[in-house]
Protein backbone atom coordinates (compact mmCIF):
# COMPACT_ATOMS: atom_id res chain seq x y z
CA UNK A 1 0.00 0.00 0.00
CA UNK A 2 2.70 2.42 0.98
CA UNK A 3 4.85 1.25 -1.92
CA UNK A 4 2.05 1.85 -4.38
CA UNK A 5 1.47 5.37 -3.20
CA UNK A 6 5.19 6.02 -3.36
CA UNK A 7 5.36 4.75 -6.93
CA UNK A 8 2.46 6.96 -7.93
CA UNK A 9 4.16 9.87 -6.28
CA UNK A 10 7.37 9.13 -8.16
CA UNK A 11 5.54 8.97 -11.47
CA UNK A 12 3.88 12.28 -10.80
CA UNK A 13 7.21 13.75 -9.88
CA UNK A 14 8.70 12.48 -13.13
CA UNK A 15 6.02 14.21 -15.16
CA UNK A 16 6.37 17.43 -13.29
CA UNK A 17 10.17 17.46 -13.27
CA UNK A 18 11.39 15.95 -16.49
CA UNK A 19 14.40 13.74 -16.07
CA UNK A 20 17.66 15.39 -16.94
CA UNK A 21 18.37 14.61 -20.53
CA UNK A 22 21.67 12.78 -20.79
CA UNK A 23 24.12 13.40 -23.58
CA UNK A 24 23.27 12.51 -27.12
CA UNK A 25 22.96 8.80 -27.61
CA UNK A 26 23.40 7.46 -31.12
CA UNK A 27 20.79 4.78 -31.57
CA UNK A 28 21.05 4.49 -35.38
CA UNK A 29 23.96 4.21 -37.75
CA UNK A 30 24.18 6.86 -40.41
CA UNK A 31 23.68 4.45 -43.31
CA UNK A 32 23.82 0.77 -44.20
CA UNK A 33 27.37 0.97 -45.36
CA UNK A 34 28.36 2.10 -41.94
CA UNK A 35 26.45 -0.82 -40.46
CA UNK A 36 28.25 -3.31 -42.69
CA UNK A 37 31.53 -1.77 -41.74
CA UNK A 38 30.62 -2.27 -38.09
CA UNK A 39 29.81 -5.92 -38.73
CA UNK A 40 33.10 -6.44 -40.52
CA UNK A 41 34.99 -4.94 -37.63
CA UNK A 42 33.29 -7.25 -35.16
CA UNK A 43 34.06 -10.33 -37.21
CA UNK A 44 37.63 -9.33 -37.74
CA UNK A 45 38.00 -9.00 -34.01
CA UNK A 46 36.61 -12.47 -33.44
CA UNK A 47 38.82 -14.21 -35.96
CA UNK A 48 41.94 -12.15 -35.43
CA UNK A 49 43.79 -14.76 -33.37
CA UNK A 50 43.08 -17.59 -35.73
CA UNK A 51 44.13 -15.60 -38.73
CA UNK A 52 47.34 -14.60 -37.02
CA UNK A 53 48.27 -18.22 -36.23
CA UNK A 54 47.41 -19.61 -39.60
CA UNK A 55 49.34 -16.86 -41.25
CA UNK A 56 52.28 -17.68 -39.03
CA UNK A 57 52.26 -21.20 -40.47
CA UNK A 58 51.86 -19.94 -44.00
CA UNK A 59 54.60 -17.34 -44.04
CA UNK A 60 57.20 -19.84 -42.94
CA UNK A 61 60.29 -21.30 -44.49
CA UNK A 62 60.79 -24.04 -41.92
CA UNK A 63 57.59 -26.04 -42.12
CA UNK A 64 56.95 -28.28 -45.12
CA UNK A 65 55.23 -26.78 -48.10
CA UNK A 66 52.34 -29.18 -48.00
CA UNK A 67 51.41 -27.90 -44.61
CA UNK A 68 51.57 -24.37 -45.82
CA UNK A 69 49.30 -25.13 -48.75
CA UNK A 70 46.86 -26.73 -46.40
CA UNK A 71 46.80 -23.70 -44.17
CA UNK A 72 46.28 -21.53 -47.28
CA UNK A 73 43.13 -23.41 -47.97
CA UNK A 74 42.04 -23.10 -44.38
CA UNK A 75 42.39 -19.39 -44.20
CA UNK A 76 40.49 -19.00 -47.44
CA UNK A 77 37.70 -21.00 -45.91
CA UNK A 78 37.18 -18.46 -43.17
CA UNK A 79 34.30 -16.00 -43.65
CA UNK A 80 35.15 -13.19 -45.92
CA UNK A 81 34.24 -10.46 -43.52
CA UNK A 82 36.72 -11.68 -40.98
CA UNK A 83 39.71 -10.25 -42.74
CA UNK A 84 40.80 -6.80 -41.53
CA UNK A 85 41.54 -5.62 -45.04
CA UNK A 86 37.87 -5.12 -45.71
CA UNK A 87 37.50 -2.54 -42.94
CA UNK A 88 37.22 1.01 -44.14
CA UNK A 89 37.86 3.91 -41.80
CA UNK A 90 34.74 5.88 -42.41
CA UNK A 91 33.76 9.18 -40.93
CA UNK A 92 31.91 8.64 -37.68
CA UNK A 93 29.37 11.39 -38.19
CA UNK A 94 28.60 11.20 -41.91
CA UNK A 95 30.02 7.79 -42.95
CA UNK A 96 32.09 9.43 -45.67
CA UNK A 97 34.69 6.90 -46.85
CA UNK A 98 37.19 9.44 -48.12
CA UNK A 99 38.88 12.46 -46.61
CA UNK A 100 38.81 11.03 -43.10
CA UNK A 101 41.44 12.13 -40.59
CA UNK A 102 42.44 9.17 -38.51
CA UNK A 103 43.04 11.03 -35.28
CA UNK A 104 39.53 12.38 -35.07
CA UNK A 105 37.73 9.76 -37.13
CA UNK A 106 35.95 12.61 -38.88
CA UNK A 107 35.70 13.63 -42.49
CA UNK A 108 37.26 16.89 -43.49
CA UNK A 109 33.97 18.71 -43.77
CA UNK A 110 32.69 17.74 -40.33
CA UNK A 111 36.06 18.50 -38.85
CA UNK A 112 36.03 21.98 -40.30
CA UNK A 113 32.51 22.51 -39.06
CA UNK A 114 33.31 21.62 -35.51
CA UNK A 115 36.62 23.42 -35.43
CA UNK A 116 35.01 26.65 -36.61
CA UNK A 117 32.40 26.39 -33.90
CA UNK A 118 35.20 25.89 -31.33
CA UNK A 119 34.04 22.42 -30.44
CA UNK A 120 37.36 20.75 -31.10
CA UNK A 121 39.68 20.98 -28.19
CA UNK A 122 43.09 22.33 -29.03
CA UNK A 123 42.32 22.98 -32.70
CA UNK A 124 42.89 26.42 -34.05
CA UNK A 125 42.92 28.07 -37.45
CA UNK A 126 46.42 28.01 -38.76
CA UNK A 127 48.02 31.35 -39.46
CA UNK A 128 51.69 31.86 -40.12
CA UNK B 1 72.54 25.81 28.49
CA UNK B 2 76.29 25.99 28.69
CA UNK B 3 76.00 28.48 31.50
CA UNK B 4 73.77 26.15 33.40
CA UNK B 5 76.15 23.31 32.86
CA UNK B 6 79.13 25.31 34.12
CA UNK B 7 77.14 26.28 37.13
CA UNK B 8 76.33 22.67 37.58
CA UNK B 9 79.97 21.83 37.70
CA UNK B 10 80.52 24.53 40.28
CA UNK B 11 77.58 23.52 42.33
CA UNK B 12 77.99 19.83 41.97
CA UNK B 13 80.80 19.89 44.42
CA UNK B 14 78.58 21.66 46.88
CA UNK B 15 75.47 19.74 46.01
CA UNK B 16 77.09 16.36 46.23
CA UNK B 17 76.34 16.64 49.86
CA UNK B 18 72.72 16.55 49.00
CA UNK B 19 72.23 12.95 48.02
CA UNK B 20 69.26 11.64 46.10
CA UNK B 21 67.20 13.37 48.72
CA UNK B 22 67.96 16.66 47.12
CA UNK B 23 64.39 17.68 47.53
CA UNK B 24 64.46 16.78 51.15
CA UNK B 25 67.40 19.04 51.60
CA UNK B 26 65.73 21.79 49.70
CA UNK B 27 62.79 21.40 51.96
CA UNK B 28 64.99 21.88 54.96
CA UNK B 29 66.94 24.81 53.50
CA UNK B 30 63.94 26.92 52.65
CA UNK B 31 66.01 30.04 52.39
CA UNK B 32 67.72 28.74 49.25
CA UNK B 33 66.74 30.43 46.06
CA UNK B 34 64.63 28.36 43.67
CA UNK B 35 67.52 28.45 41.24
CA UNK B 36 69.82 26.86 43.75
CA UNK B 37 67.20 24.30 44.48
CA UNK B 38 66.97 23.52 40.80
CA UNK B 39 70.69 23.16 40.55
CA UNK B 40 70.74 21.00 43.62
CA UNK B 41 68.22 18.76 42.07
CA UNK B 42 70.21 18.60 38.88
CA UNK B 43 73.26 17.79 40.84
CA UNK B 44 71.41 15.13 42.75
CA UNK B 45 70.20 13.68 39.52
CA UNK B 46 73.71 13.41 38.28
CA UNK B 47 74.77 11.96 41.56
CA UNK B 48 72.18 9.22 41.11
CA UNK B 49 73.77 8.28 37.82
CA UNK B 50 77.17 8.06 39.37
CA UNK B 51 75.75 6.07 42.25
CA UNK B 52 74.55 3.45 39.86
CA UNK B 53 77.96 2.73 38.51
CA UNK B 54 79.48 2.71 41.92
CA UNK B 55 76.85 0.42 43.26
CA UNK B 56 77.51 -1.91 40.36
CA UNK B 57 81.16 -1.94 41.20
CA UNK B 58 80.42 -2.35 44.83
CA UNK B 59 78.12 -5.23 44.21
CA UNK B 60 80.77 -7.02 42.22
CA UNK B 61 83.38 -6.34 44.82
CA UNK B 62 81.07 -7.19 47.67
CA UNK B 63 80.22 -10.55 46.26
CA UNK B 64 83.88 -11.28 46.13
CA UNK B 65 84.68 -9.93 49.53
CA UNK B 66 81.64 -11.32 51.25
CA UNK B 67 83.13 -14.69 52.07
CA UNK B 68 86.32 -13.09 53.24
CA UNK B 69 85.27 -10.10 55.24
CA UNK B 70 81.86 -10.88 56.55
CA UNK B 71 82.74 -11.23 60.19
CA UNK B 72 85.48 -8.68 60.19
CA UNK B 73 84.45 -5.09 60.21
CA UNK B 74 85.21 -3.29 56.96
CA UNK B 75 88.70 -1.88 57.16
CA UNK B 76 88.55 1.63 55.84
CA UNK B 77 85.01 2.39 56.83
CA UNK B 78 85.09 3.17 60.49
CA UNK B 79 81.69 4.65 60.33
CA UNK B 80 79.91 1.39 59.66
CA UNK B 81 79.33 0.49 63.30
CA UNK B 82 77.95 3.96 63.70
CA UNK B 83 75.61 3.36 60.80
CA UNK B 84 74.63 0.05 62.23
CA UNK B 85 73.87 1.60 65.56
CA UNK B 86 71.79 4.22 63.79
CA UNK B 87 69.76 1.56 62.17
CA UNK B 88 69.28 -0.39 65.28
CA UNK B 89 68.20 2.76 67.02
CA UNK B 90 65.53 3.25 64.39
CA UNK B 91 64.37 -0.25 64.95
CA UNK B 92 64.56 -1.62 61.39
CA UNK B 93 67.63 -3.57 60.39
CA UNK B 94 68.91 -2.87 56.93
CA UNK B 95 70.65 -5.36 54.73
CA UNK B 96 74.27 -5.44 55.85
CA UNK B 97 75.40 -5.45 52.25
CA UNK B 98 73.45 -2.31 51.60
CA UNK B 99 74.98 -0.76 54.64
CA UNK B 100 78.43 -1.65 53.46
CA UNK B 101 77.69 -0.28 50.03
CA UNK B 102 76.35 2.94 51.48
CA UNK B 103 79.36 3.42 53.63
CA UNK B 104 81.68 2.70 50.74
CA UNK B 105 79.92 5.24 48.58
CA UNK B 106 79.96 7.79 51.31
CA UNK B 107 83.64 7.30 51.78
CA UNK B 108 84.24 7.69 48.08
CA UNK B 109 82.53 11.08 48.03
CA UNK B 110 84.69 14.02 49.01
CA UNK B 111 82.53 15.92 51.50
CA UNK B 112 81.35 15.10 54.97
CA UNK B 113 81.32 11.34 54.94
CA UNK B 114 79.28 10.86 58.05
CA UNK B 115 76.51 13.15 57.01
CA UNK B 116 76.28 11.62 53.57
CA UNK B 117 76.32 8.21 55.01
CA UNK B 118 73.51 8.90 57.40
CA UNK B 119 71.45 10.47 54.69
CA UNK B 120 72.09 7.54 52.40
CA UNK B 121 71.03 5.12 55.02
CA UNK B 122 67.88 7.08 55.69
CA UNK B 123 67.09 6.96 52.01
CA UNK B 124 67.73 3.24 51.94
CA UNK B 125 65.44 2.74 54.86
CA UNK B 126 62.69 4.60 53.19
CA UNK B 127 63.14 2.52 50.07
CA UNK B 128 63.03 -0.62 52.10
CA UNK B 129 59.79 0.48 53.71
CA UNK B 130 58.14 1.12 50.40
CA UNK B 131 59.30 -2.16 48.96
CA UNK B 132 58.09 -4.06 51.98
CA UNK B 133 54.71 -2.43 51.73
CA UNK B 134 54.50 -3.37 48.14
CA UNK B 135 55.71 -6.88 48.78
CA UNK B 136 53.08 -7.49 51.36
CA UNK B 137 50.21 -6.28 49.32
CA UNK B 138 50.66 -6.18 45.61
CA UNK B 139 53.25 -6.56 42.91
CA UNK B 140 55.42 -3.74 41.79
CA UNK B 141 53.34 -3.01 38.81
CA UNK B 142 53.39 0.24 36.92
CA UNK B 143 49.66 0.52 37.32
CA UNK B 144 49.88 0.06 41.01
CA UNK B 145 52.65 2.55 41.22
CA UNK B 146 50.54 5.13 39.49
CA UNK B 147 47.55 4.31 41.61
CA UNK B 148 49.64 4.41 44.73
CA UNK B 149 51.03 7.72 43.73
CA UNK B 150 47.62 9.17 43.38
CA UNK B 151 46.37 7.70 46.61
CA UNK B 152 49.38 8.05 48.87
CA UNK B 153 50.69 11.25 50.29
CA UNK B 154 53.56 12.53 48.24
CA UNK B 155 56.68 11.49 50.06
CA UNK B 156 59.61 13.81 49.63
CA UNK B 157 61.71 11.13 47.96
CA UNK B 158 59.09 10.59 45.30
CA UNK B 159 58.69 14.30 44.85
CA UNK B 160 62.35 14.74 44.42
CA UNK B 161 62.45 11.93 41.90
CA UNK B 162 59.52 13.43 40.05
CA UNK B 163 61.08 16.84 39.90
CA UNK B 164 64.33 15.36 38.71
CA UNK B 165 62.35 13.40 36.22
CA UNK B 166 60.78 16.60 34.90
CA UNK B 167 64.10 18.29 34.57
CA UNK B 168 65.51 15.23 32.92
CA UNK B 169 62.69 15.61 30.41
CA UNK B 170 63.83 19.03 29.45
CA UNK B 171 67.48 18.19 29.38
CA UNK B 172 67.30 14.85 27.72
CA UNK B 173 65.26 16.25 24.87
CA UNK B 174 62.96 13.40 25.05
CA UNK B 175 59.91 13.47 22.88
CA UNK B 176 57.60 11.95 25.42
CA UNK B 177 55.94 14.17 27.91
CA UNK B 178 53.99 11.69 29.89
CA UNK B 179 54.99 12.97 33.25
CA UNK B 180 53.67 10.50 35.74
CA UNK B 181 54.99 7.59 33.78
CA UNK B 182 58.31 9.21 33.40
CA UNK B 183 58.67 10.03 37.03
CA UNK B 184 57.37 6.69 38.07
CA UNK B 185 59.88 5.04 35.78
CA UNK B 186 62.58 7.15 37.31
CA UNK B 187 61.54 6.42 40.83
CA UNK B 188 61.04 2.84 39.88
CA UNK B 189 64.54 2.71 38.54
CA UNK B 190 66.08 4.22 41.62
CA UNK B 191 63.96 2.11 43.89
CA UNK B 192 64.57 -0.98 41.91
CA UNK B 193 68.21 -0.32 41.93
CA UNK B 194 68.47 -0.02 45.66
CA UNK B 195 66.36 -3.08 46.03
CA UNK B 196 68.30 -5.13 43.59
CA UNK B 197 69.95 -6.80 46.52
CA UNK B 198 66.64 -7.76 48.02
CA UNK B 199 65.16 -10.07 45.48
CA UNK B 200 61.43 -9.85 45.00
CA UNK B 201 59.34 -12.20 43.01
CA UNK B 202 57.53 -10.82 39.99
CA UNK B 203 54.05 -12.17 39.94
CA UNK B 204 51.63 -12.40 37.11
CA UNK B 205 49.88 -9.42 35.57
CA UNK B 206 46.44 -10.22 36.85
CA UNK B 207 47.39 -10.12 40.48
CA UNK B 208 46.69 -6.81 42.06
CA UNK B 209 43.81 -4.50 42.73
CA UNK B 210 41.74 -3.41 39.79
CA UNK B 211 41.97 0.15 38.67
CA UNK B 212 38.57 0.24 36.94
CA UNK B 213 39.78 2.41 34.14
CA UNK B 214 38.09 0.39 31.43
CA UNK B 215 34.59 -0.98 31.63
CA UNK B 216 34.14 -4.47 30.50
CA UNK B 217 32.74 -4.53 26.97
CA UNK B 218 29.25 -5.89 27.11
CA UNK B 219 29.06 -8.79 24.76
CA UNK B 220 25.79 -8.09 23.07
CA UNK B 221 24.36 -10.98 21.20
CA UNK B 222 24.52 -10.08 17.56
CA UNK B 223 21.15 -9.43 16.16
CA UNK B 224 20.18 -12.34 14.09
CA UNK B 225 20.43 -11.43 10.43
CA UNK B 226 17.05 -10.78 9.09
CA UNK B 227 16.35 -13.54 6.68
CA UNK B 228 16.05 -11.68 3.42
CA UNK B 229 15.12 -13.68 0.42
CA UNK B 230 16.43 -12.59 -2.93
CA UNK B 231 15.07 -9.11 -3.60
CA UNK B 232 11.88 -9.23 -5.57
CA UNK B 233 11.38 -7.53 -8.89
CA UNK B 234 9.27 -4.90 -7.23
CA UNK B 235 12.04 -4.08 -4.86
CA UNK B 236 14.46 -3.70 -7.72
CA UNK B 237 12.08 -1.49 -9.62
CA UNK B 238 11.48 0.61 -6.57
CA UNK B 239 15.17 1.00 -6.01
CA UNK B 240 15.66 2.03 -9.63
CA UNK B 241 12.92 4.61 -9.43
CA UNK B 242 14.31 6.07 -6.27
CA UNK B 243 17.75 6.30 -7.78
CA UNK B 244 16.36 7.93 -10.91
CA UNK B 245 14.49 10.55 -8.95
CA UNK B 246 17.30 11.35 -6.57
CA UNK B 247 19.85 11.69 -9.35
CA UNK B 248 19.80 15.44 -9.80
CA UNK B 249 21.47 16.97 -12.82
CA UNK B 250 25.02 18.08 -12.05
CA UNK B 251 25.24 21.59 -10.77
CA UNK B 252 28.71 22.25 -12.08
CA UNK B 253 31.51 20.78 -14.11
CA UNK B 254 32.99 18.93 -11.19
CA UNK B 255 29.84 17.01 -10.49
CA UNK B 256 29.54 16.24 -14.14
CA UNK B 257 33.04 14.80 -14.18
CA UNK B 258 32.24 12.79 -11.06
CA UNK B 259 29.21 11.36 -12.80
CA UNK B 260 31.22 10.49 -15.84
CA UNK B 261 33.87 8.76 -13.76
CA UNK B 262 31.21 6.68 -12.04
CA UNK B 263 29.77 5.68 -15.39
CA UNK B 264 33.19 4.79 -16.72
CA UNK B 265 33.39 7.40 -19.42
CA UNK B 266 36.18 9.28 -17.70
CA UNK B 267 39.30 7.61 -16.43
CA UNK B 268 40.40 7.91 -12.83
CA UNK B 269 43.27 10.28 -12.20
CA UNK B 270 46.19 9.87 -11.65
CA UNK B 271 46.08 7.52 -14.57
CA UNK B 272 46.94 3.96 -13.71
CA UNK B 273 48.30 2.18 -16.74
CA UNK B 274 47.34 -1.21 -15.43
CA UNK B 275 43.64 -0.68 -14.85
CA UNK B 276 41.70 -3.79 -15.72
CA UNK B 277 44.88 -5.71 -16.33
CA UNK B 278 45.66 -7.84 -13.32
CA UNK B 279 48.45 -10.10 -14.32
CA UNK B 280 49.64 -11.76 -11.17
CA UNK B 281 52.12 -13.98 -12.98
CA UNK B 282 55.81 -13.66 -12.30
CA UNK B 283 58.29 -12.76 -15.02
CA UNK B 284 59.60 -16.29 -15.30
CA UNK B 285 56.19 -17.54 -16.31
CA UNK B 286 56.24 -15.14 -19.22
CA UNK B 287 59.71 -15.92 -20.44
CA UNK B 288 60.39 -19.57 -19.76
CA UNK B 289 57.70 -21.21 -21.82
CA UNK B 290 59.58 -24.36 -22.76
CA UNK B 291 57.59 -26.43 -20.33
CA UNK B 292 54.56 -25.99 -22.56
CA UNK B 293 56.42 -27.61 -25.43
CA UNK B 294 56.10 -31.09 -24.05
CA UNK B 295 53.38 -32.21 -26.46
CA UNK B 296 55.55 -31.62 -29.50
CA UNK B 297 58.09 -33.95 -31.10
CA UNK B 298 61.59 -33.19 -29.94
CA UNK B 299 63.15 -32.99 -33.34
CA UNK B 300 62.11 -31.81 -36.70
CA UNK B 301 60.80 -28.70 -38.29
CA UNK B 302 57.79 -28.46 -36.02
CA UNK B 303 59.98 -28.20 -32.96
CA UNK B 304 62.07 -25.58 -34.68
CA UNK B 305 58.98 -23.63 -35.55
CA UNK B 306 57.58 -23.84 -32.02
CA UNK B 307 60.79 -22.68 -30.50
CA UNK B 308 60.62 -19.61 -32.67
CA UNK B 309 57.04 -19.09 -31.58
CA UNK B 310 58.07 -19.30 -27.96
CA UNK B 311 60.91 -16.89 -28.49
CA UNK B 312 58.47 -14.39 -29.93
CA UNK B 313 55.98 -14.87 -27.13
CA UNK B 314 58.56 -14.37 -24.44
CA UNK B 315 59.31 -10.96 -25.88
CA UNK B 316 55.67 -9.96 -26.01
CA UNK B 317 54.65 -7.72 -23.13
CA UNK B 318 51.07 -7.24 -24.23
CA UNK B 319 49.73 -10.73 -23.75
CA UNK B 320 48.96 -12.33 -20.46
CA UNK B 321 50.32 -15.73 -19.52
CA UNK B 322 46.98 -17.43 -20.16
CA UNK B 323 46.83 -15.94 -23.61
CA UNK B 324 50.31 -17.19 -24.42
CA UNK B 325 49.49 -20.66 -23.18
CA UNK B 326 46.35 -20.63 -25.30
CA UNK B 327 48.43 -19.69 -28.31
CA UNK B 328 50.73 -22.65 -27.84
CA UNK B 329 47.85 -25.01 -27.21
CA UNK B 330 46.13 -23.94 -30.38
CA UNK B 331 49.24 -24.89 -32.33
CA UNK B 332 49.39 -28.19 -30.56
CA UNK B 333 45.83 -28.99 -31.52
CA UNK B 334 46.41 -27.91 -35.08
CA UNK B 335 49.44 -30.09 -35.52
CA UNK B 336 47.72 -33.05 -33.97
CA UNK B 337 44.91 -32.77 -36.47
CA UNK B 338 47.38 -32.70 -39.31
CA UNK B 339 49.38 -35.65 -38.01
CA UNK B 340 48.40 -38.08 -40.75
CA UNK B 341 49.35 -35.66 -43.39
CA UNK B 342 52.63 -34.94 -41.69
CA UNK B 343 53.49 -38.60 -41.45
CA UNK B 344 53.03 -39.03 -45.13
CA UNK B 345 55.76 -36.51 -45.64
Amino acid sequence: MAAATLCWALRVARQVLPLPCPRQVRSYYVDWRMLRDVKRRKMAYEHADERLRINAIRKNSILPKELQELSDKEIAALPRDSCPVRIRNRCVMTSRPRGVKRRWRLSRIVFRHFADHAQMSGVQRAMW
Amino acid sequence: TSRVLSKDKDKSAASKDSTPEGAAKSQKGGAETPKQQLLDIIGSMRVEVSYRKKLQQLKASDNKKQAMNKLEGPQSEGSVPQGVTDDTQRGKPLNPELVKAASAVASSLPHNKKQTESELLAQLRRHEETTDKQKKGETINLRNVISEMTVKRHSPAQRGARLSGRISLQLDEDGQRIRPERSSAHSMDSRRYFCCFSFFVYRSLKVGKRLNIFTKASTEPEHALKTVSSPTIWDLEFAKEVAAVTAQPPRNGFEEMIQWTKEGILWEFPIDNEVGMEDDAEFHEHIFLEKHLEGFPKEGPIRHFMELVICGLSKNPYLSVTQKVEHIEWFQKYFEEKKELLQEI
